[in-house]
């Protein structure tokens, strides 16, 4: 199979998931292309459930939120579920004192509860 | 080389730690990186490394997208050695300037189409004391300070 578009992050896949561990610099034009390469893999490779491990990521802002979120609003309407894991505690209380909810996504503290949920949701 | 002056805040850019010129996306990475190993360095929190960081990348973002270019400043200020620290950042710009400035800080207000609009208001509950001033036509600078916490 020959892949059309960019890979920024190496994936792995798993049954009908796809793991997503995020270890590089989240920039604009970074997490742009990352939509669109999840969302490629989602419909060629059928997946059913995206785990995104953002373990490494040291800043989400707003911006990162918006994205995320939005792929993963995407990803819901080609039947794909999103589960966001290991988010950093401090990351997550800066979101949470910002006011920002990551909307249409699960979150998991670690990866065998990110396929626990997906396993429940089918 | 122009003066910093926008109305009264007078920046001294030899007074600053951190002086960053953004102009391309990929400042807004960089600009937040450099101000997260500055928190680091100065020995905040993880949390407050975080938030400050966090801050930076907002304001970086602010100004990429709606100013097209300008600066971030960043220092470090103490009243004693070793006492009382706090990272002043200040972003500056000469953009379009915000028209309604109480309604941008209140936050869920938004002129871009894919973005929530929680940028500045978050700042101001991430931070300890948040000053903006903006003029349309003129351009806008957010003042931000962090005070370290002691434990
Ligand atoms: N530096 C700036 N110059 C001009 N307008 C700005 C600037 N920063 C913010 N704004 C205005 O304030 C609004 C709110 O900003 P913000 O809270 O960061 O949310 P967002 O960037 O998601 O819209 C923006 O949509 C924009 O209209
Ligand atoms: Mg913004």
């Amino acid at each position: 199979m020959k892949t059309k578009f960019t890979m920024v992050v190496p994936t792995i896949k798993l049954y009908d998931y796809l793991i997503v561990p995020i270890q590089i610099e989240l920039d604009d034009l970074t997490i742009e292309k990352l939509q669109m390469q999840l969302l490629n893999e989602i419909s060629e490779k059928k997946i059913r459930g995206i785990i995104l491990d953002v373990s490494m990521v040291d800043v989400i802002d707003s911006y990162i939120s918006f994205v995320l979120s939005e792929t993963a609003a995407m990803a819901k309407a080609m039947g794909c579920h999103t589960v966001i894991c290991k988010i950093q505690p401090q990351v997550a209380l800066t979101l949470a004192q910002m006011g920002i909810k990551l909307k249409d996504v699960f979150t998991a503290n670690s990866l065998e509860g990110a396929v626990d949920i997906l396993n429940r949701l089918d | 080389m122009d003066d910093k002056n926008f109305n009264d805040i007078d920046i001294n850019i030899n007074d600053y730690d951190i002086v960053l010129k953004i102009k391309d996306e990929n400042d807004i990475a960089v600009s937040r990186q450099m101000a997260k190993s500055f928190a680091q360095k100065n020995n905040f929190s993880l949390a407050d490394v975080t938030k400050i960081a966090t801050a930076v990348s907002e304001l970086s973002r602010n100004i990429y997208r709606y100013a097209k270019e300008g600066y971030i400043y960043i220092k470090k200020k103490e009243t004693e050695p070793d006492k009382d620290v706090s990272i002043e950042i200040i972003a500056y710009d000469r953009g379009p300037g915000i028209e309604n400035v109480e309604q941008a800080v209140a936050g869920g207000y938004t002129t871009s189409e894919r973005s929530l609009g929680l940028g500045l208001s978050g700042i101001r509950r991430l931070i300890d004391s948040f000053y903006i001033k903006s003029e349309v036509g003129k351009g806008t600078v957010v003042m931000a300070e962090k005070r370290r916490r002691r434990f």
